[in-house]
């Protein structure tokens, strides 16, 4: 057998040549890598030192206690929205974790297999070879649901999060306004708990504010006719005399000051416990909570989803092997051995719902008025993002330091997080 | 042909090396005796993956208390037959079989239908151990490992697994060598021990087979043949089935063996036979290297 030509030909210069030119080729590859590499890094320590500079000086105790202010920007701070996003983020990931997970366990390990219909066979008289069809049918419909899961997830991982906030809009906070329209400040919807309606608010002649506590708790609206104990905002309890429209006004001061037109109709006011719930959800953190997690759950299904299938299938073998259902198997095997994965995915998507400022936008609006964090269920918050955005626009230098600030301790906390997972994963390969 | 009494005692370190054991080391009385009755049923059996037929009309009885072997070369459906004894397949998509393969009880226990899709499948596995061909103990303790399988199926105590645990260690004899460092992780075992503690792992739930897929595949010399003492030990309360590619082992450690070729049962019958007096000429060329 003669060796093919390619090999007989004779040019060891060539092929000298040739290897000369391919090892340089690798050489300037090798630098190209590098340069592209720095570059990203650099790109990012351009940022930091310019951040730095321009909100070093702002960075300091007031910044993180304080809240924000119109009138005095040198003292305004992020307490707030640092409880805000705290809020948010715990609804986010108390929702979206378990639902990730348990999707992924779902795509993973419960695959479709060919179901048993014995029951209905010993009721239905279809031939063998008929119930042999159905079950193929079903099984190549579950077969069909578990792909549409799947890839319906894989594109979710994608749409915009702006989307998400305006589905979290209609779905989280007006919920299609099936329990009526809501409207600011006032309650409304369907309210199921944690709700006081004390008083019914009234608005005295001399703009003073009294409030009448309230025996019936479903009226709206209070006309008063008579005189009426009423309560004043510090405590003090007076009897509020009635002025008929016409008549001439009382002269005594004392007198003057707590009286009432006949015919004047008051607001109600409620008092909200903690766990004051009411459907729909409106403008509070728990919308802004479930819309994030909306946002990061593909992220978590598919991260989580990674991980299980890197558990080897020995592992899932041996465990059913051993006679153990799926579910003992998955509580057992896979998931211990998944959970590095699962965390580290988890607390990424985490770092991105708490950078996250398009969809709590559209769900909370962009008020930052508010000065302590979320005291009831319903009530909204404010997050360090959209507290950036609204700095960042204003035109005051003050307020653009302020904004620089508050990105530093926003990456600050945002590297802890990542810090977190790169430690907890390290941890747990490790055992 | 070299017979001689095989001892049951566990050897000596020093034993010779694997491959100059002589062939059907057996008891001679043993070795002529007829196959015991059977453990598993197996009548006109087919089995599929998708489309593709791996097994073609196959009729084979397991013997109870014996070693059973599965030998002949790759993809020849030895595998599948295993794992459709216990049912492994059903986790394969696709995997689908008809026949008769029916695992017969003991007295006073019902016949269960291996095939039928009512079968309770957990309750098959733990009457049905399996042992595969890498070692896989879980990245969890020595002890967590063996007691895995008796805490899915039952409520012990401490004190009743650490007995269990002792006991099935000791059966893989394995007890030695790890109990001082019970809580430690199973990974740190070389992969013969592995192999062990995965069989100690099967034994513990308690089943009467033991299916064992290559069990010495990926193990080194010393290891196989520790190994493979155990086998012959365990065949005492458990009927064995092992599938293996190397002929040594099959004659080594089984009572019965069984040559399979594309899908199709050639010849099965007492190892020695097959192995000295083989009936069909494709197990003769088999056995004695010509293919495979």
């Amino acid at each position: 057998m003669t060796m093919p030509a390619a090999l007989q030909r004779d040019d060891a210069n060539d092929q000298a040549a040739k290897a000369g030119r391919r090892k340089l080729i690798s050489r300037w590859f090798y630098l190209l890598c590098i340069a592209i590499a720095m570059l990203s890094v650099l790109v990012l320590a351009v940022l930091l030192i310019s951040i730095s500079v321009q909100g070093g000086s702002r960075l300091s105790v007031d910044l993180l206690t304080n809240a924000h202010s119109e009138l005095h920007p040198e003292q305004a701070g992020m307490w707030p929205a640092i409880v805000g996003t705290l809020f948010v983020c715990g609804v986010c990931a108390l929702v979206a974790l378990p639902l990730g997970v348990g999707t992924a366990v779902f795509l993973e390990e419960f695959k479709p297999r060919r179901p048993e219909l014995r029951v209905l066979r010993r009721w239905i008289p279809l031939g063998q070879r008929r119930w042999d069809g159905v079950c193929t049918g079903l099984y190549k419909a579950m077969r069909g649901l578990h792909g549409f899961v799947q890839l319906n997830i894989s594109n979710l991982a994608g749409v915009p999060s702006i989307v998400y906030g305006l589905l979290g809009l209609s779905v989280f906070v007006y919920m299609f306004n099936v329990f009526g329209q809501i409207t600011v400040n006032e309650s409304a919807g369907l309210e199921l708990a944690g709700v006081r309606h004390y008083y019914q608010v009234l608005t005295l002649q001399r703009g003073e504010v009294v409030l009448i506590p309230q025996q019936d708790l479903q009226q709206a609206t209070i006309t008063v006719t008579e005189p009426v104990e009423a309560m004043l905002p510090s405590g003090e309890r007076v009897t509020l005399s009635l002025w008929k429209p016409g008549t001439e006004k009382p002269t005594e001061p004392e007198l003057r000051r707590r009286t009432v037109r006949e015919g004047a109709t008051g607001g109600r006011y409620s008092q909200k416990d903690w766990y004051y719930f009411r459907l729909p959800l409106g403008r509070s953190f728990l919308a802004a909570g479930l819309t994030l997690a909306l946002v990061i759950l593909p992220v978590v299904i598919i991260a989580s989803q990674e991980a299980l299938r890197g558990v080897p299938p020995s592992m899932r073998e041996a465990s059913l092997g051993l006679g153990a259902t799926t579910w003992q198997t998955t509580r057992n095997v896979c998931l211990p051995a998944a959970l590095p994965g699962i965390l580290t995915g988890s607390i990424l998507s985490m770092g991105r719902a708490i950078g996250e400022a398009a969809p709590i936008l559209v769900v909370l609006g962009a008020a930052i008025a508010k000065n302590s964090g979320p005291q009831h269920l319903m009530d909204d918050a404010v997050t360090m993002p959209v507290l950036i955005y609204n700095w960042a626009g204003r035109q005051q230098q003050v307020y653009q330091e302020l904004a620089a600030a508050a990105i530093i301790v926003l990456l600050v906390i945002l590297l802890l997080v990542n810090s977190l997972a790169i430690y907890l994963r390290q941890r747990l390969r490790q055992t | 042909m070299n017979l001689q009494v095989r001892p049951m005692e566990p050897k000596s370190k020093n034993r010779p090396p694997v491959v100059e054991r002589p062939l059907a080391s057996k008891d001679a009385s043993e070795s002529a005796r007829p196959a015991r009755p059977a453990r598993i049923e197996i009548k006109d059996f087919d089995a599929w993956y998708g489309d593709f037929q791996a097994i073609h009309g196959l009729s084979l009885d397991v013997p109870r208390h014996q070693v059973t072997a599965f030998i002949g070369p790759s993809g020849c459906g030895k595998s599948t037959l295993l794992k459709w004894l216990n049912r492994m397949n059903d986790v394969v998509a696709g995997a689908h079989a008809q026949g008769h393969l029916v695992l017969k009880g003991d007295v006073g226990e019902d016949d269960v239908d291996l095939l039928a899709r009512s079968t309770d499948v957990v309750a098959l596995r733990r009457r049905i151990g399996i042992v595969f061909q890498k070692p896989n103990p879980f990245p969890k303790s020595i002890y967590q490992n063996v007691a895995f399988g008796p805490r899915l199926h039952m409520n012990i105590s401490r004190r009743e697994t650490d007995e269990l645990v002792e006991w099935a260690l000791k059966k893989a004899a394995l007890w030695d060598e790890v109990k001082d460092r019970l809580h430690k992780s199973a990974l740190g075992l070389s992969g013969g021990q592995q192999q062990r503690l995965c069989i100690a792992r099967a034994i513990a739930t308690g089943p009467n087979i033991l299916l064992m897929d290559e069990p010495c595949s990926a193990l080194d010399p010393a290891s196989t043949a520790r190994v493979e003492d155990l086998i012959f030990e365990l065949r005492q309360q458990y009927s064995i089935v092992i599938v293996t590619h190397s002929m040594q082992q099959a004659s080594r450690v089984s009572d019965q063996t069984a040559f399979f070729f594309q899908g199709r049962l050639i010849e099965s019958g007492p190892t020695e036979q097959i192995f000295t007096r083989p009936r069909e000429q494709q197990t003769e060329d088999y056995v004695s290297g010509k293919f495979g």
